[in-house]
């Protein structure tokens, strides 16, 4: 293997040129951005997530029902289109469990079948506007709320682990949230 | 040096494999500029996923996926600087620190090799990669790297013999 030992040690005599140092502070720079991202992304959400209201909770329920309702009008369209094709559920039971292969036996139901499920695949929320609507006071009470509105974009997404073929449902949604202002 | 997720020790670990990292990246750049924009992307997507660093392999990958992007993505630019660079050979940026002649004409032959020869060299010798890792990282067999060394040696030697 070895048949050029001095050539390989002159040429490991021959150092590379060094990276400048900017390359160091720019790196150092990439590092410590990439570190407050993701530090305020993840603070973000532990507060989004810690600052559920019933009213907030109410249109996240909404727009889950839309979804699934969306989904659902989706396969039963694709239904009609091929009769002879059986569907799968996407019920909310398949979206916590993998899919199960489709039986072939006894039931006449064939491999085919496992190619229409859909497993959940993602859900995103956006945050595209926060608006700050001011102080109020809820009816009865003298502690002021600030109402915060905040403008999103939620996206779900659905795939056929057998097929690839995958679904997503995007839509605008609106929310607010009322936070107690304590008194200085 | 085990994990390189600690933020604390990449300027180490930098220090330690920056030259030879971007030496590799010079091999499809004309400028140490951009062979540093590619070393930096490589570098700091490789340490915010938290690979271990004695995964070379898949270090000098990233370092090669990038660069062939970054080829593609400024394609009308490189095509317009390898013209430029075709016709004068005199202006390309010193990829080697020499302090003599023979270095210098040595750092020449190296440059003058097929791209996929100096491509295993640069890995073999500035890197200290293994055949494997080298294997790994270009995506080609362990034998292929091992033979594409032997021939670069050889091109070398020829090269550098008096006429």
């Amino acid at each position: 293997m070895n048949d050029f030992p001095e050539l390989e040690n002159e040429l490991r005599a021959l150092r590379p040129a060094r990276p400048s140092p900017v390359l160091f502070e720019r790196i150092e720079e990439s590092m410590l951005e990439a570190g407050k991202t993701s530090v305020a992304s993840s603070a973000r959400w532990s507060w989004r997530r810690f600052t559920e209201t019933p009213y907030r909770f109410g249109i996240g329920l909404a727009a889950a029902t839309a979804a699934v309702v969306l989904l659902l009008a989706r396969i039963s369209t694709d239904q009609t289109r091929n009769e002879d094709k059986e569907i799968a559920q996407v019920a909310p039971a398949s979206e916590t469990r993998p899919v199960l292969p489709a039986f072939s036996g006894g039931s006449g139901v064939d491999g085919s079948m496992s190619s229409n499920k859909f497993v959940p695949a993602g859900a995103t929320q956006v945050v595209y506007n926060t608006r700050n609507e001011g102080l109020q006071f809820a009816a009865g009470s003298r502690q002021p709320l600030r109402r915060l509105r905040y403008q999103t974009q939620q996206t779900w997404q659905w795939r056929n682990p057998s097929t690839g073929a995958s679904l997503r449902v995007s839509y605008p949604s609106e929310e607010v949230v009322l936070i107690p202002v304590s008194g200085q | 040096m085990d994990n390189i997720a600690s933020h604390e020790n990449w300027k180490s670990c930098f220090s330690e494999i920056g030259p030879g990292l971007l030496l590799f990246a010079r091999q499809w750049t004309r400028s140490a500029a951009d062979a540093e924009d590619i070393v930096q992307e490589a570098f700091v997507k490789f340490w915010r996923r938290n690979h271990r660093i004695n995964n070379r392999a898949l270090l000098y990958a990233t370092v090669r996926s990038i660069a062939l992007d970054f080829i593609r993505r400024d394609k009308r630019r490189a095509r317009r600087e390898a013209t430029v660079f075709a016709d004068a050979d005199s202006t390309v940026e010193p990829q080697f620190e020499w302090e003599d002649e023979a270095k210098s004409a040595l750092a020449a032959a190296v440059s003058c090799l097929p791209h996929d020869q100096r491509e295993v060299l640069v890995l073999k010798i500035w890197n200290e990669l293994t055949f494997s890792e080298i294997a790994g990282a270009l995506g080609i067999s362990q034998n292929t790297a091992a033979s594409r060394y032997r021939y670069a040696l050889a091109n070398l030697k020829k090269s550098l013999q008096p006429q």
